[in-house]
Parts: C-alpha cells; sequence; structure tokens
C-alpha cells in the first residue's frame, strides 16, 4: 500500500511542475487564493519599504514624497561618511558588538555548564526557571531599573562605592568604557537565562557511557567537563556564535535608545540610534537616516552572509 | 508486536541503572575536599543568579506597596515596603484613566497582532508546503525578507504612505509576523504526512478544510511556539508605538506609560513640592505590566523553550 502511494505521489509532483498554466489554476487555484494576503502582507511592509531605500539618494521631503524629492546621488552617503559622528558610531557600535559577542556569548554556556553540574535535579530546574525570569521583562522597564540602580544613590553604585568607586549617576558617565560595560551587563542580565536554554539541551543529550568510562579512567569532574562536555557541544557552540553574529547589529538597540542621555552620545550612540535619531529626533534629515539605514542593512546582511556560510562550513547546518 | 515493550524494558531500566550508577559514581569519586568545595561553590553561585534576577523586581513589588513619602526619603534597595505598607499606589493606578486605557491597548494589539500574524503564518506555511508550480519563487520571496530589509526610515514612509500612521494599524499590522515564523510553520507543516492530507483530499475536503481541520491540529507544538513567542513581543514592545503613534496619548500601550511615568518623575524630582504618590504609580504599572507575564510563564515556558530550540536546531 504505502509503496504505491509513494509511487503515485512522486508522479504527482512531476506532473505538477509540469502542468500548463489552465491545468495548474484548475487544481492549486485555491492555493493561489490564499497566498494573497500573505503575498499582499510581505509586499507592503517588506518589499515597499526596500524600494523606499531611493530615500538614501534625495533630499527627502515628506511633502514632496518618494517621487518628487531631488535627487542627490551619493551626497547623503558623503554626509554621513564625512560626518565626526560617523567614526564615533561606528567605534561604539563595534566595540558593543565584540563585547557582546565575547562576554555576552559566553555567560550562557558557562551557565549551562554550571547548571548541569548541580546534582539536585529540583535545584536545578528552579535555578534554570529563575535565571529566566529576566527575559521576559520589557526593555522599558529594564531600563527603568536601571535608571535607579544605577542613579546617585541607587543600589549597583553603592555596592560600587564600597569597590572604591565614586558615588555618581553612572549612566550620566561619559567616560569611555563605562556605557559599553553597562550595556553588555544589562545584555548579560536579560540575556544569559534564555541563552542557556539552548545549552543545557545540548549537554543532557551527551551521553552517560563517555562519563562514566571517563570517570573510571580517573578523570575528575572539571576534566570530564573540558574533554567531553564541551567537545559535544561544540557544534551548537557554533551555530549560535554565527548566528549572533548575523544579528549582532541589531540586538540591544532598543536598550540603548532608552538609556543613553545628551551627555553620553558620544560613547553611546551605535549605527541603528543614530539612525532612529536622524529621524525622528530634533534634527530630523530623513535622507542622511535612510543613509545610514541602508549602510547599516547592507553590512547586516553581508554579516548574515558571511556567518551563514561559516555556519555551513563548519557545522554543517544553516539558516538559508 | 510483544517484543517490542519487553526488549524496551529492560533497556529503560537499565539506562536508570547507568544513572544512578554515573551519580554513585561522582559521589564516590567526591568525598575529597576539592569536589565538595566545588559542589558548594556552585550552589553558592546559582543563589547569587537567581538572586540577580530576581531582586529588581522585588525591588520594584516593595517599592509599589510602599508609601509615597517614605519611599520617596529611601535610598538603595528595598527589602521591605518603605514606610507602612499600603495599597495606595494601586488605588491611584486604577483610577488613572489613562493607565487604565494603556492597559487595554496593549491587550488590544497583543491579541490583533497575534491573531492576525497567525493567519499569515498558516496560511504562508500551508501554501509553501504543498506542491505547486510557483512553490520554489514564493518561498523564495518569503526567505528572502530574512536576509534584507528596507530599514526603520523607509519603513516609516511607507506605513505613513498607506494611512497607518496615528492609527491602531499601524501597532498591529507591520509588526505582526515575519519570514523566520512563516518558515517556521512551513516546516511544521511538511512534517505532517502525506497519506493524512491524501485521504482528507479523497474524502473531498478542500485546501481550506485540509489546512485548518487536518493539518494545523497536527502542528499545535509549532503553533503555539508562535503564538506564545508574539504575545511575549507585542506584550513588551514599546518602540513601534513610539515612532508611529507618539502624540496620540489614547493610542498608547502600557509600555509607552511607563516611559512616560519615568521621564515625568525624573522632571518631578526637580519640583518644590513633588507629588509623591506620583512615584508610586509608576512602581504599581510596573509591577501589573510585568506580573501577568511572569505568573504565565511556568505554563508556556515549554513551548518557548522549544521555539528556541527549534530556532537554533533549525536546518
Amino acid at each position: 500500500m504505502s509503496t504505491v502511494t509513494r509511487t503515485k505521489k512522486k508522479k504527482k509532483e512531476v506532473e505538477y511542475n509540469k502542468l500548463p498554466w489552465k491545468k495548474e489554476i484548475r487544481h492549486n487555484g485555491t492555493l493561489y487564493i490564499l497566498f494573497i494576503p500573505v503575498a499582499v502582507y510581505f509586499i507592503l511592509f517588506n518589499y515597499l519599504p526596500m524600494f523606499g531605500i531611493v530615500m538614501a539618494f534625495q533630499d527627502f521631503k515628506v511633502s514632496k514624497g518618494f517621487l518628487h524629492s531631488a535627487w542627490v546621488g551619493l551626497e547623503n552617503f558623503r554626509v554621513l561618511f564625512r560626518g565626526t559622528t560617523f567614526g564615533l558610531v561606528m567605534r561604539n557600535t563595534v566595540a558593543m558588538a565584540l563585547l557582546n559577542l565575547t562576554f555576552g556569548f559566553i555567560c550562557p554556556i558557562l551557565l549551562a555548564l554550571i547548571l548541569s553540574e548541580v546534582k539536585m535535579p529540583r535545584f536545578r530546574r528552579i535555578a534554570s526557571v529563575v535565571s529566566y525570569i529576566p527575559f521576559f521583562i520589557a526593555a522599558v522597564v529594564v531600563a527603568t531599573l536601571a535608571q535607579e540602580f544605577l542613579a546617585r544613590e541607587g543600589a549597583i553604585t553603592s555596592i560600587l562605592s564600597w569597590l572604591g568607586l565614586p558615588k555618581q549617576n553612572w549612566l550620566a558617565n561619559s567616560n569611555i568604557p563605562v556605557f559599553w560595560i553597562i550595556n553588555m551587563c544589562i545584555g548579560i542580565w536579560t540575556g544569559a537565562g534564555y541563552g542557556s536554554k539552548v545549552y543545557v539541551a545540548s549537554i543532557s543529550t551527551v551521553s552517560g557511557d563517555i562519563h562514566e568510562a571517563a570517570a573510571i579512567d580517573g578523570a575528575g569532574r572539571l576534566r570530564r567537563m573540558i574533554s567531553i562536555t564541551l567537545p559535544c557541544i561544540t557544534p551548537m557552540i557554533v551555530m549560535m556564535f554565527t548566528l549572533r553574529i548575523g544579528m549582532v547589529f541589531v540586538t540591544g538597540f532598543d536598550k540603548i535608545l532608552l538609556l543613553y542621555i545628551p551627555i553620553t552620545y558620544d560613547t553611546a550612540d551605535v549605527l541603528t540610534t543614530y539612525t532612529y535619531r536622524m529621524a525622528f529626533g530634533a534634527t530630523a534629515n530623513y535622507g542622511l537616516s535612510a543613509a545610514s539605514g541602508l549602510f547599516q542593512s547592507v553590512v547586516g546582511t553581508v554579516l548574515l552572509l558571511v556567518s551563514n556560510w561559516l555556519s555551513k562550513k563548519v557545522t554543517n547546518s544553516s539558516l538559508f | 508486536m510483544s517484543n517490542v515493550p519487553e526488549k524496551k524494558k529492560p533497556e529503560t531500566e537499565n539506562r536508570s541503572g547507568m544513572h544512578k550508577s554515573k551519580r554513585k559514581e561522582g559521589m564516590v569519586e567526591n568525598p575529597t575536599i576539592l569536589g565538595m568545595t566545588a559542589d558548594v561553590l556552585i550552589i553558592v553561585f546559582l543563589v547569587v543568579v537567581m538572586f540577580c534576577s530576581i531582586i529588581p523586581l522585588w525591588h520594584v513589588l516593595m517599592a509599589s506597596l510602599s508609601d509615597g513619602k517614605s519611599l520617596l526619603a529611601n535610598k538603595g534597595l528595598l527589602w521591605l515596603p518603605a514606610g507602612n505598607a499600603t495599597l495606595e499606589g494601586y488605588r491611584l493606578t486604577f483610577l488613572d484613566s489613562s493607565i487604565l486605557k494603556g492597559y487595554m491597548n496593549t491587550i488590544i494589539y497583543v491579541v490583533g497582532s497575534t491573531v492576525f500574524g497567525m493567519v499569515i503564518c498558516t496560511l504562508g506555511g500551508y501554501v509553501l508546503s504543498r506542491d505547486f508550480r510557483l512553490r520554489k519563487q514564493f518561498t523564495l520571496m518569503i526567505t528572502f525578507t530574512l536576509l534584507f530589509g528596507g530599514g526603520l526610515i523607509p519603513s516609516y514612509m511607507v506605513n505613513r504612505a498607506i494611512g497607518l500612521v496615528n492609527t491602531r494599524w499601524s501597532l498591529i499590522l507591520p509588526g505582526a509576523t515575519g519570514a523566520y515564523f512563516v518558515v517556521m510553520m512551513m516546516n511544521a507543516f511538511r512534517t505532517v504526512p502525506e497519506s493524512l492530507v491524501e485521504a482528507s483530499r479523497i474524502d473531498g475536503a478542500g485546501h481550506v478544510r485540509t489546512m485548518l481541520q487536518v493539518m494545523l491540529p497536527q502542528c499545535k507544538g509549532i503553533s503555539a511556539v508562535v503564538i506564545l513567542n508574539s504575545i511575549v513581543v507585542q506584550w513588551n514592545s514599546w518602540l513601534p508605538a513610539s515612532i508611529y503613534v507618539p502624540n496620540k496619548r489614547e493610542l498608547w500601550p502600557l509600555q509607552l506609560w511607563i516611559r512616560q511615568l519615568t521621564a515625568d518623575n525624573a522632571s518631578l524630582l526637580q519640583s518644590a513640592n513633588p507629588d509623591y504618590n506620583r512615584f508610586l504609580i509608576q512602581y504599581v504599572v510596573i509591577i501589573v505590566s510585568t506580573l501577568p507575564i511572569i505568573l504565565a510563564m511556568p505554563f508556556f515556558q515549554k513551548y518557548l523553550e522549544e521555539g528556541a530550540i527549534a530556532g537554533g536546531v533549525k536546518g
């Protein structure tokens, strides 16, 4: 029976791909109709904005629209790349991205490794659920909490002052690594528990036999963690890393937007916030904003393609 | 037939035995001081992690139950409500019609975009999982958007041109779903056995009926992942609202109100005679906006985990 249906199906596939349009419509017309809303949705909200990129090459005026604004060629890009802000913005973007890709990336793995070493299953479960909570807290709330705890009289400030650091409003500190570190810590606080889930699941698939064998051979716990668990989850680590590279510009952007203030623009401004401010800030310049948005999109796409290619090479699995 | 369970039983026994032996092994191996300190250190570390994860929320909860004047005088972390515990903040909040309206708006946006997004995902996923002449082209059309997007400003201009700005629709439609979720549904639909689909077609069910009554129930897990993701994201979202309805306060979701209250309170502190109760409201709103999602978490955590893992493993 099953073989019969299978051959039938195969036959059908071949048939469908060759069907003339008239027959295709009669057979699968409903499918095309069902796809209309999906197509409209993606055209409206994904493809039309892509054509909106022409703004980056215009002196865009809202009153004139896409069609009647004056063309200025690469003028917007010239202004963007020549401006003094752009250098700072790129520096901040790269610095925060690197911090996120290193410390922000390692923390979930460490947490997962530590969780898997806990011998009491109930405690492990509770710890993993509780560490997961910050992921559900809205960006606005996280920002509010950060503002309160890092203020002059805030809880974190007073802990830091025990360690000998001067009392101050840390979010108003424009010295170089301060905002970067705050941003990184917030990222870890919200994301480590959630990020560790994947690794915990991956670790749980490691066979107990290997551990047992190693233990008999005299390998201690740390040794087994480094020589067994870690190699077993390496493919997962590589894949998550490549995924992360592809999204590194986008993640955490709205928190920066909520936390930075004019005093810290020099150290906190990243590409996405710059694009946002150029569009919706007091000194709106739509053309410039679209140009920096396009630059960011292109870099993001290149990163995604590279990381996807890497992932395919290293782990044989990829997003596309 | 009877062989299978018989065969399985010893295996499972064996396995649990192995686990035990592994555990025992660990215990036998570990009476060393080093091993025990490691255990203690691990537990201490995790307790610290848990503490850091929930203490900020605890602080807010206590602040929301505080007396406004003592709250303002208080410095640092709150372990217990400042001053006499009172529900005054909650009373004031629920008297504030704009915040109640914000709550309503958030619910409208969450429900609206989740339902709409699910419709798009189901339709798209179903059609792309079928075999027809333009399947490859349609799939490319969807997946290309994963790779490249127009960006913030062009999207804004398009939404403005089609008249969404300053309406509820701007917060329901554009962010309702994305290629990622359509592809996820497509993969789920593809796992439904073809024989089942064929049987329903033979029984006379059309595409719509096959999709809704035969295939969708087979993909409950992934559907739940898509829906819950949408709920969490929409519930916590504020950026689209700040872009699309910045001046229409009656359309603001709760998150935007929290931002506004925080900003207001910062400037309120400068004034000579601040209204202490305004501070309470900020904390109460955080609690009423955050608690529902945290309390619901244990129920849908399983699916979100599945989603995180599916997102990672998807080949």
